[in-house]
């Protein structure tokens, strides 16, 4: 058993190479598929656990409320904090069994996750309606990061051109989400929409509404431009951000791997 | 190796990390109870006078509506400390999260949908109207949110909401100016949630196809070891190239097809609004008398507070000293039901407050000692005054002319503490 329980036999041939002939054992294949279960089962679950932690510290009440979710800061905060999080775990998984899903996987998990949340942390329990917290999507940026990824099979190009789509696609996506609550509608004499109505109408004790950080100016906005120049805006930080927790992601792999080789 | 043995760790291990997702999500802060004791004892009485405070009707249905008023006096005693309501603060409902939706609010007769700023020293009546949209049983107060400095809280009334007669279901229906009628309560959800399916369709699609790999992790790991880092590349195979292409396509098509769908749908939309509105603030009705405070003590083992002020009536009636409000408590002189107390009404000490004085006559200077005692200064944490890093008190001093008329100011200055 201890043959095949043990991954990378050290026997390589006269050209350098692994053996690799423990791969068509039958019953090491059955085996390893159920360490692939096991393995999917825990990195899920931590991508999950991670990217719901991560996600509520960084974006937090920006995507809780659907009057947080602005023209210019929430295309940038949401792709900004994705982005981060998803460069740590690319590197390594890339680099090791060249699998390009962890964009995928971290944006469904978190539409998962949040889903559930939203339904019972902010609806059965709070009394909020879906229609004011719902989850945004991200999932669409994930497949497209990644289908980057495996069309380019490179992480150079790919950290250029993947964030850069995540970061200018974000308000498309999720703007048939948003639409009907960018309607306006006159309340008391004042013009505002109907996710400004929701959030004076669904009372939030502590979350009043100055609090929300959104649709700050300044002089160099144009017009009626704001959704695509913050297009461009988010895509350069989505690449920015990308990069530098893709760099942190190679550099503590190489470091484990180092660290574990001196150790074995 | 036995197939149910083997399995059954990667199950507990798999259950508890999803337990451990659940219970690490955060819960939405607004669920959290209020802490009306909890703040210093100095923040509750030199903030905000809260006072004439009345919810009614304190027993509804679901869809009926409730009436808070009152009237509010930012303290000229507010803490150097505490970020001041002269920069923004916002009229709120304190209730255990959305269980009423909040119908209209103003504060001296300007709607209060935006955040807005007080002025110390002046008089605001505001005005909240809430309606009932969850059955329970609930305290609810008037709130004022002060930027930086956090919430300050008025007094609370319990209130009691009851299903709707009719048992249907509430409804929160506003016409838009694009002329829709649409229920906020659903609004546009039926196309979020068609949406987000079409996606999770999408992406567990996309993970489906790598994850039903007859090779995963350790012999992907082999696989990309023995190619090393020049050929490890060829892993992504021709078909993984067509069927990313294929998933970048569809996911592309879905976002403008996503797109102009809501363009076409809502041609009509505007950005989230903001911005602050102003509100002037009335002059106090202090009316003739002049007060001059001269110092105060607490007394922790009486719990009183003594207060010894110069008092000038420079009016033609005399006047009488009436109650003493200070951290939502009412100090009344003399029995408390003649002090126009709201059925109901909590925090209210009647026969507590003691004058040395009852009646300062038209032009009369007299010096005065007001004494205002309970068991309230323990049971609201007031003795906790002694342990403020800035040691001083205010309250509004309600008193009232020979014609009934009611006059109130704001008095305070230092406060020494007594410990025997
Ligand atoms: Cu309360």
């Amino acid at each position: 058993m201890a043959n095949i329980a043990l991954p990378a036999p050290r026997i390589t041939d006269a050209s350098g190479h692994y053996d690799l002939s423990i791969l068509d054992n039958p019953r090491a294949r059955s085996y390893y598929r159920r360490f692939d279960g096991i393995l999917i089962i825990v990195l899920f679950s931590f991508l999950a656990l991670g990217i719901s932690i991560h996600y509520a510290l960084t974006a937090g009440d920006w995507d809780y409320w659907i009057d947080w979710r602005d023209r210019r800061w929430w295309p940038l905060v949401t792709p900004l904090s994705l982005m981060m999080f998803i460069g740590g775990f690319v590197y390594p998984i890339w680099k090791a069994f060249r699998l390009p899903v962890i964009a995928t996987a971290v944006t469904t998990l978190l539409c998962l996750v949040s889903w559930v949340s939203r339904y019972f942390n902010f609806g059965q329990f709070t009394d909020f309606p879906l229609s004011f917290t719902f989850p945004s999507t991200y999932i669409g940026l994930g497949v497209i990061f990644d289908s980057v990824l495996i069309m380019t099979r490179s992480l150079l190009i790919s950290a250029i051109v993947g964030p850069f789509l995540f970061g200018a696609l974000i308000w498309p996506l999720n703007w048939p989400l948003f639409a009907a609550s960018k309607v306006p509608v006159e309340y008391s004499g004042t013009l505002v929409s109907v996710a400004d109505l929701m959030g004076y109408q669904y009372i939030r004790t502590t979350t009043p509404e100055y609090l929300r950080i959104i649709e700050e100016s300044t002089l160099r906005t144009f017009g009626g431009s704001v959704t695509p120049l913050t297009a461009v805006f988010s895509a350069f930080v989505a690449v920015i951000g990308y990069s530098l927790f893709l760099l942190l992601g190679a550099a503590l792999y190489n470091f484990a791997g180092r660290y574990a080789r001196r150790i074995i | 190796m036995n197939t149910a043995k083997s399995r059954s760790p990667a199950r507990y291990l798999g259950n508890a990390l999803v337990l451990g997702v659940l219970v690490l999500l955060a819960l939405p802060m607004e669920a959290v109870a209020h802490g009306e004791r909890a703040q210093l004892a100095s923040m509750r009485m030199r903030t905000l006078h809260w006072f004439d405070i009345e919810v009614s009707p304190v027993r509804v249905n679901v869809g009926d509506t409730i009436v808070i008023t009152g009237k509010f006096i930012p303290s000229e005693f507010w803490p150097e400390q505490l970020p001041s309501v002269t920069d923004t603060a916002f009229l709120n409902v304190g209730a255990p999260g959305p269980k009423f939706i909040r119908v209209h609010s103003e504060v001296n007769g300007v709607p209060m949908i935006r955040s807005t700023a007080f002025e110390p020293g002046k008089l605001y009546e505001f005005k909240s109207v809430v309606r009932a949209r969850v059955p329970g049983r609930y305290h609810i107060h008037p709130l004022l949110n002060v930027k930086d400095a956090g919430t300050l809280v008025g007094k609370g009334s319990w209130v009691e909401v009851e299903p709707s007669p009719t048992g249907e279901p509430f409804t929160n229906e506003i016409t838009t100016l694009t002329g829709e009628t649409v229920d906020l309560e659903n609004v546009g959800l039926k196309s979020v949630i068609g949406w987000h399916l079409v996606w999770i369709l999408v992406g567990v699609a996309f993970l489906a196809y790598w994850l039903a790999k007859p090779e995963l992790f350790i012999p992907r790991y082999m696989r990309v070891r023995n190619l090393g880092p020049e050929q490890a590349n060829t892993m992504i195979t021709r078909r993984d190239f067509l069927a990313g292409g294929i998933f970048f396509t569809i996911s592309m098509v879905l976002i403008l097809a996503g797109y102009l769908w809501a363009e076409h749908k809502y041609p009509v939309t505007i950005p989230l609004q903001t911005g602050k509105v102003g509100v002037p603030g009335r002059p106090v009705p202090s009316g003739p008398l002049v007060v001059e405070v001269e110092n105060a003590n607490y007394e922790l083992a009486g719990r009183s507070l003594t207060m010894r002020m110069k008092l000038a009536n420079e009016g033609d009636s005399p006047i009488e000293i009436r109650e003493f409000v200070t951290a939502n408590i009412r100090f009344i002189n003399g029995p408390a039901a003649a002090a126009g107390v709201v059925e109901n009404e909590e925090l209210v000490a009647g026969d507590s407050l003691h004058s040395s004085v009852s009646t300062i006559a038209p032009g009369q200077h007299v010096d005065v000692v007001l004494r205002a005692e309970d068991s309230l200064w323990e049971t609201q944490r007031m003795t906790g005054l002694i342990h403020d890093p800035d040691s001083r008190f205010a309250g509004l001093l309600v008193y009232r002319d020979a014609e009934g008329k009611r006059y109130y100011q704001e008095v305070g200055g230092s406060i020494l503490p007594k410990f025997f």
